[in-house]
């Protein structure tokens, strides 16, 4: 009862797998700017990408304007939350074993998710703006899913810029490349963290705010994302950049081939299957990371 | 360890204060006069959290008629409703505590068909009877067990109504896709039973696991496959999450029909004239002429101003009826007595016909389909209650 | 003191032993699924409190257990205290087979090896139906043995602690705690590492399948997503951390102690119960980081064997 593959359903998927792939890469660009500044493992990075799509859903259902200019809302405002989130609790657990931080950002996330459902109940909610798809021969490329993945290209590759090239940037590389060093160098950490959960903070919301216009809202659908990202950033190589970039696309990739070639239900099992495998062939990741 | 500012002391407080909050509620005593108390865990939080809320609903709703109407057997009725979180081995605990512990003197099913195959084995020990209104799995019915009955149309026929329309407008193939759990699994199954029957070729089955988001992969084979038909045994997010990837994909066959969830009005709400022609199976529509269901539909938008009504609010509703009729009937509150009245019954609910074969099986409850036709779902079928009739066949996604 | 715990422990025993003939069916329910939480708390203990792996999928070794058990029971008809132990020796394989390759990884990425066995398990699970029934579940015969299994259970709960307090009190548990200090040094002073770690994995993934074989008995149903749930992992650490992690008495205070607080909590606040979890956690991971047990020691200078 299966299909013959053909040529053109291979595109399609790698298409897909593309588009999907950009997203998971700027989401768990935040996740390993924290690993990488802190050691700490952000659970709750996917409830920041859930409050960020209610955000956009808010701002287009209230006020009816372009839902894509939310992200000017969304990000600002998880920026916010997130500096409070390291300011009052994260910032206790920073030296701590990493299983402290889990269970802390863990302790957080079910309750930002339970918040969020006293607040905006269970219902899913979702945002029609651009619906449909542009045809480029055989293959079908999604709107909503085209203009998302140009916005996380554009953000990922910002966020590249302020990382080399600004100040502050160099100050937050230089802290993931040692504490203690970047602490004799006068740089003040402690800012430093603040503004890296506070930037990871604001690419989950930016995520938050794309998935809006691609899938059902509701409070518990960020849980999936923060797997994928934990997922990205180990298969790149947990606390290393680029690494995060190219796991993004990687995943994408293999989640969407395996649907095509397996079955969607092995899709899961294959892309964990493929990350035990690097791990083994590379304990640190595809381009290396920290243990610790 | 960053304990400097907070130590033992206030988390012991916390602790402490958690634990007198909840041995103060504990303790709080019965009321003097009894009321007949009936029991049921609900899923409502979790996975399953806005369905079950809804059929929450629909037994607070029965509750409140029942008593205004003077109540049954001289006596008031009352609800003790737990949360089962979505998880049978919650349920399991909390209908044993509702039994042994409460002491109540009947039960209402859970949420779910697997909740309801996992609690069915504790009613059955304590012999108390509990009317099932939103379990669907024919298996749960066919293992010898006394004291569960079904309400509502086996998952199995779910999309019967796809099939028979198809055969008939002389469509030949068929895809089938689901959700890898316990209902929409079985029926997918029943539905390739029915297409085989009807003479139509099922060229693509597969399914997806629970959460997924992204179809893009599986969509991709059903437009390869080319079916006249597509049939989705769905819950309601991925409903919605498959009908618009359909659009962006382009996938177009003559008939799509989904299973759970087509049929909240927040389906179409979320996806507007994407919705327009797709079909979807239903066990109770609001405009459906069975006796009492205006009233019913009047009191449930009094009572829950703005909340959804579905057939999870009204098939609570009606099976509480009935569990009451029965009790009526029974003139006791004996689980026998209770349960040989519920085998005698012959009638028709808000809910549609209700009449239970020995072993508790559903035998007159009728599935309906509709279509969404310009914002409205108008019931296609079965013949004797359709509202209207067919957009066949659906046209190109541009043109909707 | 030594004195006076063993009699505290027989008469406490001696109570839990003949609870059954005095309580109801919700109490036996209640006492046995508490002990399916002292038992797997204390499992995960055992590789994560004790040697510092952070198990972050352990769960995988109660649904390995529970289907092994269930599908004994159903398709061979076993008696199911066999089957539930042959369920645990099927955990302990699975334990063999990843856990020689993936004690090698440190950290979070042991972590997230283990997060991904649980989900390749699951889906296996699903993806297998002919043996295991897929998404439409497993459902065993009726049978009631609440009681039955209200011992089995406490037994194992019972074992899984006495294997812990052998092992602390033992030079095999100085071993695993040197490990989890630092793992290069206790290489250097020629302790066979991957040896010792591989001997608390296979220990800590029994008697979670001995439970799961058990739970699938008494559930009577189980599907692929209500035995492997994350969830089930993260309530196992945070009642572990909430007792007090790498002590013997820790799991068994912190599943009590966190499984009544959610029984007494959640009925009553239908809504609001997720909100008081997440909280409790927030309030043990940063004031109690060694748990209670922790600040009952600093605070009553009780023995630090405990």
């Amino acid at each position: 009862m299966s299909v013959t593959i053909t040529p053109a359903m291979v595109g399609q998927v790698i298409v897909s797998g593309l588009l999907a792939g950009a997203l998971y890469s700027m989401v768990a660009l935040g996740l390993a700017l924290i690993f990488g500044v802190m050691r700490v493992i952000n659970i709750a990075h996917g409830t920041l990408l859930m409050l960020g799509a209610y955000t956009t859903f808010w701002w287009f259902h209230l006020l009816g304007i372009n839902p894509y200019l939310s992200l000017l809302a969304s990000m600002p405002l998880m920026f916010l939350l997130g500096m409070l989130l390291q300011r009052t609790l994260v910032t206790r657990v920073v030296n701590a074993p990493e299983l402290s931080s889990l269970l802390l950002t863990f302790g957080v996330s079910i309750g930002l998710v339970n918040m969020a459902q006293l607040a905006f109940t269970s219902d899913l909610r979702s945002v029609e703006f651009l619906t449909g798809s542009f045809l480029l021969g055989r293959i079908a490329l999604s709107k909503s899913r085209l203009i998302a993945f140009a916005c996380a290209v554009a953000i990922s590759f910002f966020a590249f810029w302020f990382l080399q090239r600004t100040k502050l940037g160099k100050a937050i590389r230089a802290t993931s490349q040692s504490s203690e060093v970047a602490m004799v160098c006068g740089i003040n950490v402690r800012r430093i963290h603040l503004y890296a959960f506070g930037i990871a903070s604001a690419l989950a919301a930016a995520g938050g705010s794309l998935v809006a216009l691609m899938v059902a809202i509701q409070p518990e659908m960020g849980q999936v994302y923060t797997l994928k990202s934990f997922l990205v950033i180990v298969l790149g190589g947990a606390g290393n950049y680029p690494g995060a970039l190219l796991g993004g696309m990687l995943l994408g990739l293999v989640e969407q081939l395996s649907s095509l070639f397996l079955t969607t239900q092995l899709s899961e099992a294959v892309a964990y299957v493929l990350l035990v495998l690097v791990l083994l062939l590379r304990p640190t990741g595809l381009l290396g990371g920290r243990d610790r | 360890m960053g304990s400097q500012r907070c130590n033992g002391m206030t988390a012991g407080w916390v602790a402490i204060l958690a634990l007198v909050l909840a041995v103060g509620t504990w303790l709080t005593p019965a009321a003097a006069q009894s009321p007949i108390k009936i029991g049921a865990s609900l899923s409502l939080t979790g996975t399953y959290a806005a369905l079950g809320q809804n059929q929450s609903r629909g037994y607070q709703l029965c509750a409140k008629n029942v008593n205004e109407r003077g109540g049954v057997l001289g006596r008031k009725i009352e609800f003790v409703l737990y949360d089962d979180q979505s998880q049978p081995a919650t349920g399991v605990r909390l209908y044993e505590r509702l039994i042994t512990q409460d002491k109540v003197d009947a039960v209402m099913g859970p949420y779910s068909s697997a909740i309801t195959e996992a609690v069915a084995n504790v009613n059955e020990k304590y012999r108390m009877p509990m009317v099932a209104p939103m379990a669907s799995t024919t298996s749960i019915f066919k293992k010898g067990r006394k004291f569960i009955f079904m309400v509502q149309s086996p998952a199995e026929v779910y999309l019967e109504g796809l099939i028979d329309v198809a055969a008939k407008r002389g469509l030949k193939t068929v895809a089938i896709i689901n959700e890898d759990t316990l209902f929409p699994k079985a029926t997918a199954q029943g539905t390739v039973e029915l297409a085989r029957k009807k003479g139509l070729q099922v060229v693509f089955a597969e399914a997806y696991p629970k959460g997924n988001t992204d179809f893009s992969a599986i969509l991709t084979k059903v437009r390869a496959a080319n079916p006249d038909v597509l049939g989705a045994a769905t819950y309601f997010d991925d409903a919605v999450a498959i009908t618009r990837q359909m659009k962006e994909l382009n996938v177009n066959p003559k008939m799509y029909g989904v299973t759970v969830g087509g049929d909240l009005p927040k389906f179409y709400e979320l996806l507007g004239k994407n919705a327009e022609f797709v079909y979807g199976a239903t066990q109770w529509e609001a405009e459906l002429p069975y006796p009492g269901a205006k009233e019913f539909n009047e009191a449930y938008r009094k009572e829950f101003p703005g909340a959804d009504l579905s057939y999870h609010s009204a098939g609570g509703y009606a099976g509480c009826q009935i569990l009451v009729a029965a009790i009526q009937a029974a003139g006791s509150l004996d689980g026998e007595k209770i349960r040989d009245a519920i085998l005698k019954m012959d009638t028709t609910t808000v809910y549609g016909g209700f009449k239970v074969d020995q072993d508790g099986f559903q035998v007159s409850h009728k599935m309906v389909m509709f279509q969404w036709q310009e914002g409205k779902k108008v019931i296609v079928w079965p013949d004797e209650l359709a509202a209207g009739k067919v957009r066949f066949p659906t046209p190109p996604w541009n043109q909707r | 003191m030594r004195r006076a715990t063993l009699p505290a422990l027989v008469l406490a025993l001696l109570v839990l032993a003949l609870y059954p003939m005095v309580a109801t069916g919700y109490g036996i329910r209640f006492m046995l699924q508490l002990f399916m939480w002292v038992a797997l708390a204390q499992s995960w203990n055992l590789i994560s409190g004790l040697t510092g792996y952070v198990s972050f999928g352990h769960v995988a070794f109660f649904g390995t257990g529970a289907y092994t058990a269930a599908i004994l029971v159903t398709a061979h008809g076993w008696h199911w205290v066999w089957a539930s132990l042959l369920g645990g020796l099927a955990a302990v394989i699975l334990a063999l087979i990843i856990g020689y390759p993936c004690l090698r990884l440190k950290g979070p990425y042991f972590a997230i090896a283990m997060l991904g066995l649980n989900e390749v398990m699951r889906v296996l699970v699903s993806y297998f139906e002919g043996l295991t029934g897929g998404g439409l579940g497993l459902s065993l015969p009726t049978l009631y043995a609440s009681r039955e299994i209200y011992y089995a259970m406490g037994a194992t709960a019972l074992a899984a602690t006495a294997v812990t307090h052998l092992i602390v009190t033992s030079r095999l548990g100085l071993r695993f705690m040197t490990i989890r200090e630092d793992e290069i040094a206790a290489e250097a002073m020629g302790i066979n590492t991957a040896g010792y770690k591989l001997c608390a994995f296979l220990l800590s993934a029994f008697f979670p399948g001995v439970v799961g074989g058990l739970f699938a008995r008494d559930t009577g149903y189980i599907e692929p997503i209500s035995v492997f749930p994350l969830l089930t992992t993260v309530t196992m650490i945070v009642m572990v951390l909430f007792g007090g992690k790498g002590t013997i008495w820790g799991p068994v205070l912190g599943a009590g102690a966190l499984f009544v607080l959610q029984e007494l909590v959640w009925a009553r606040f239908l809504y609001l119960h997720q909100v008081l979890f997440g909280a409790i956690i927030v309030v043990v991971v940063l004031c109690m980081p060694k748990g209670v047990l922790g600040v009952l020691q600093e605070r009553y200078r009780l023995p630090r064997s405990l």
